[in-house]
């Protein structure tokens, strides 16, 4: 009898919730790039946006404005500035609300 | 005009009537506005064993007259309105409408003569899942969040990291 089978017997429950236990295979996927603002300039804001290629990043004078929408976590902008940036590892990410979704980090970095 | 108290009472009291009669027996049509194809792979990893999404109430319909809910994925090609609004004509209310990808969300595609560029400009949305593509837990908990069984965690996410060595302010 295969075992699965046995523990589902045992157990008596065959269905679990949303999310019943953190799965395993989500430390794998790609995330959305999470930013240190003590590590960024305005030069290096302005390159992580020309890298950006789905136009999810934005300079507005000392704030770098992070559309997690448009973010296709390709990780480009983390190889291009990997002291400032690193992978969120946040994937559970829907909203009603679609602005909620535009996020804003200070640039803090010195010059 | 901002809704009044009354008006915003009466809103929560629908939603939550909706989603009670939602209840278990969530019906899905899939809308394709053009993607390549890649959301949809992970949409079908839903129905596969270690997902599941039957467990949790929710089911494909093939026919949008069937459906309370529509996936919708890609840029939005214009050639596509006609039938994405008939889609959405379609079906029986309540509906709600997903928006499934960074296409359908905006970001890959810029508005031109082909593409609106966003989902968000041909139907009304309910309730935006990012990511490229969004991978089936995160459209399971986009699920869970349209039927209002799961919290929105993103309002509360910052996407600054902090610092390791404590220094930041």
């Amino acid at each position: 009898m295969p075992l699965w089978f046995a523990r589902g017997l045992r157990r008596g429950v065959v269905t679990t919730r949303y999310p019943a236990r953190p799965d395993e295979s989500a430390a794998s996927l790609p995330t959305p790039p999470a930013f240190r603002p003590d590590r960024l300039t305005r030069e290096a804001a302005d390159r992580l946006v020309a890298v950006c290629p789905s136009r999810a990043l934005e300079r507005r004078d000392d704030l770098l404005v992070f559309d997690v929408g448009a973010c296709t976590a390709c990780g480009r902008c983390a190889r291009a500035a990997p002291s400032a940036v690193n992978a969120s590892e946040e994937f559970e990410l829907a909203t009603t609300d679609r602005s909620a979704l535009i996020k804003k980090i200070p640039i803090r970095g010195d010059a | 005009m901002s809704p009044s108290q009354d008006e915003t009472e009466t809103a929560r009291r629908l939603r939550e009537a909706i989603a009670r009669q939602f209840g278990r027996s969530l019906h899905i049509r899939t809308l394709d506005t053009g993607s390549c194809a890649v959301c949809e792979q992970e949409i079908r990893l839903l129905s596969a064993p270690h997902y599941d999404l039957h467990r949790l109430g929710f089911f494909f319909t093939p026919a949008p007259r069937h459906a309370d809910l529509l996936l919708v994925t890609g840029p939005a090609i214009r050639a596509f309105d006609v039938a994405a609004r008939k889609t959405y004509e379609a079906m029986p209310g309540p509906k709600v409408v997903v928006a499934t990808g960074a296409c359908a969300l905006g970001g890959v595609y810029p508005a031109d003569p082909f593409v609106h560029g966003n989902v968000g400009e041909v139907l009304p949305i309910d309730v935006w899942i990012p990511g490229c593509p969004p991978s089936p837990l995160a459209l399971l908990q986009g699920l869970g969040v349209a039927v209002g069984r799961l919290a929105e965690k993103t309002p509360g996410l910052t996407f600054i990291a902090a610092d390791p060595m404590g220094s930041e302010t």
